[in-house]
């Protein structure tokens, strides 16, 4: 439920024609969830993104349990988001116990991120967002018109697989990074290997970029809403920070985030939702770059300036081009790390300097806003929350599903037809229902 | 008619990291649509057939809600062959690392309060076993590209996928590895079932168990050992529990009383 004009509490079967869409199981995305919208008469009564994952506990799992087994215990929270976790629940362990971050380590880190910002991205806007504007139920089906595209797209994700596979050890759910650095850091023949293979990739990215420019997107849904994402320090253009930042300038310590963005319960959804100033939010590639896009320099940039233009702020189909100019991002910073990493001598791991205290680590997952909080006595967890973007995402999603049904209701659209607009709609926040349902806020008796 | 065998990708509480594994396989993605009528894979495609029978159902994750079980019910009327993909789905994986503890409830109430909710009602995470048959499994958090490749094609020619009876030390070795325990490291690998290729290990960082337990391990052993390079009882079984799901619950806690 999202504005009081829309009550799921009243139902009228009197003599009004109750209509109702339902999507029962979203496809193209990661996980379990639906969509339900209700009119009476003309009349919207109800929107819900139903989530029927099942609830995991992982916060009150993660009670005792030391640094290093959280970095291996959370990125299960979701695979397409594994390293994204890692960064975040690193980044709390290692602000919680004072463990410092040498440069190596930081480096290597920020291009772990960026190859499952590649691979991600270029999962969701080829494999499963162009199909619907290309009018395919699938990716493998664009083969015969679009081969090029499609295996283009693979070997843009293979790549972003192979970073994680060479920094983290694994494709999904690696070990090798940790609270207080690495296992082992890569070897000079695979930071070149790196390197070589995004100079490869380069010109696609761009080329494939301008396929997603240049795509129609709807309109019977326009209305502007809030962005939050990580605020960066200088002119960085970075997948973390200490800082959230509003689209309405308000920028907010990332420990008082619990304070700003008001957490709930809803019944028909495991994961919760939150609001920020009593509003829906958006924090998905689209918010990182309305926020702080500016920010983007090479080709990125300039793909960002000639892209850019005022719907961006009230249309989230917007997200897939995002992703897409981000990727371009990733793809140009790869060589540009890599030649720092290059002349660093490897490093022993850090070690904790405390045994208690809070610490809150910040990262941009590649659908938004990813925050773990974790609070550790004698080594031990003993508070943890974590809020997953696509948990920030739902109640702005829900917003936006209602705007589109109710106008594509008054234009006279066939219930099916709807019914494909919304789950594209859903599909171009990239949700990650397995990410939403690990809820979140420990609630204090 | 199509005469290729017809195979269902299904999904529950997880991760949906069996089913991104099969997403991984950029190089033979193209072959495996080719090689089977697919029927249903929600996070691939939008044109899912959920009535239909197949020969192969793939089902990931563990089941938590009553909505789950009866979908989970009607996946094995449909299918030939049913199997366990992946860790959640075999034993539970890391939301089954309290299983059977009894304090279900009391976690649940701490995360959402007294809600009803009208998504299914949930309970502790079961894996797939408890309520259905099982054919086959395919191990791993996540699968690894190649093992599960290999189970897939024999699968797919009618055939169970077997697994050597060895644990992730054997592929350590082979990997000419320094035995971590050795070093006074808690490791987990001569417990765990291999398959993985030990990438852990190989990177200086302990197997943590996620290919879960083999059979026949040892874990009196490899506690004894852990004692006497100083780690606390307490802190051994931690780490045993956090992959272990319901496997271990089951088959130690009267050796120890969890």
């Amino acid at each position: 439920m999202v504005e009081a004009k829309f009550p799921n509490n009243i139902r009228n079967y009197g003599d009004c024609k109750v209509k109702t869409i339902k999507v029962n199981h979203l496809a193209r995305v990661e996980g379990d969830g639906g969509i339900t919208v209700e009119f009476d008469g003309n009349e919207l009564t109800k929107v819900n993104i139903d989530i029927f994952e099942g609830p995991r506990l992982i916060e009150a799992l993660a009670i005792g349990k030391t640094a290093h087994e959280m970095n291996s215990i959370t990125p299960r929270i979701c695979a397409i988001c594994t390293v994204s976790h890692k960064n975040a629940s690193i980044r709390a362990c290692e602000r919680a116990l004072s463990i410092e971050e040498p440069e190596k380590t930081y480096y290597s880190r920020n291009l772990m991120h960026l190859g499952e910002i590649i691979e991600s991205h270029s999962l969701h806007v080829f494999a499963l967002a162009l199909p619907d504007f290309l009018g395919y139920p699938n990716v493998i089906e664009m083969v015969d018109k679009h081969k090029d595209v499609v295996i283009q797209a693979l070997n843009l994700k293979k790549f972003g697989n192979r970073i994680m596979q060479i920094f983290n050890g694994k494709f999904i759910h690696g070990e090798n990074a940790v609270a207080g650095g690495f296992g082992k850091f890569p070897s000079n023949e695979e930071l070149h290997e790196i390197k070589e293979e995004a100079e490869n990739l380069f010109e696609f990215t761009v080329a494939a970029t301008d396929i997603v420019g240049g795509l129609e997107i709807p309109d019977y849904l326009e209305k502007e809403t809030v962005f939050g994402c990580c605020n960066t320090a200088d002119n960085q253009y970075i997948f973390w920070g200490d800082e959230i930042i509003f689209s309405d300038g308000t920028i907010i310590p990332s420990e008082e985030y619990k304070e700003n963005l008001i957490e709930r319960v809803v019944p028909h959804s495991y994961a919760k939702r939150s609001l920020y100033k009593g509003k829906p939010f958006s924090v998905t590639a689209l918010a990182r770059l309305n926020n702080i896009g500016e920010k983007l320099t090479g080709k990125a940039g300039e793909y960002f300036r000639k892209y850019k233009n005022e719907r961006w702020t009230k249309n989230p189909f917007y997200n897939n081009l995002a992703q897409s100019i981000e990727t371009i991002y990733c793809i140009e910073k790869i060589p540009e790390l890599v030649e720092k990493l290059l002349g660093m001598e490897d490093i022993e791991m850090q070690k904790p300097q405390r045994t208690e205290g809070r610490g809150v680590g910040l990262v941009e997952a590649p659908r938004g806003l990813l925050v773990h909080d974790y609070t550790f006595k004698d080594e031990k967890i003993t508070d943890c929350n974590i809020i997953t973007p696509t948990a920030y995402n739902l109640d702005d999603l829900e917003k936006y599903i209602g705007i589109a049904a109710k106008n594509l209701n008054d234009n006279g659209e066939e219930t099916d037809s709807i019914r494909f607009e919304l789950e594209k709609i859903a599909r171009s926040y990239d949700p990650c229902i397995s990410c939403a349902t690990h809820l979140v806020n420990v609630i204090k008796k | 008619m199509s005469n290729k065998p017809t195979l269902g990708i299904f999904g529950f509480t997880g991760c949906a990291g069996c089913q991104l594994a099969l997403l991984n396989c950029e190089d033979q993605l193209i072959d495996l649509f080719e090689a089977a009528d697919i029927k249903v894979f929600y996070e691939a495609m939008s044109n899912n057939d959920d009535g239909a029978e197949v020969d192969i159902a793939l089902v990931e994750g563990s089941i938590n809600t009553d909505k789950q079980k009866e979908e989970l019910f009607h996946i094995r009327k449909k299918a030939k062959t049913l199997v366990a993909f992946g860790s959640c789905a075999s034993y539970g994986c890391v939301q089954a690392m309290a299983y059977g503890d009894g304090k279900w409830e009391e976690r649940f109430r701490k995360v959402y309060g007294d809600v009803e909710f009208a998504v299914g009602k949930a309970f502790e995470a079961q894996p797939i076993h408890k309520f259905v048959k099982v054919d086959a499994t395919i191990p791993g958090c996540s699968p690894a590209t190649h093992q599960m490749l290999t189970a897939i094609t024999k699968l797919l020619n009618g055939n169970l996928p077997v697994y050597t009876n060895a644990p992730v030390c054997l592929e350590c070795k082979l990997h000419e590895n320094e035995c971590l325990l050795n070093k006074g490291i808690l490791c987990l690998g001569p417990l765990t079932q291999g398959g993985c290729t030990a990438p852990c290990i190989s990177h200086n960082t302990p197997c943590v168990g996620c290919w879960g337990i083999i059979e026949e391990a040892n874990h009196s052993a490899e506690i004894e050992l852990l004692i006497e390079n100083g780690y606390k009882i307490e802190d051994i079984i931690r780490k045993f529990r956090i992959f272990g799901g319901s496997k271990i619950s089951e088959q130690y806690t009267k050796l120890w009383r969890l």
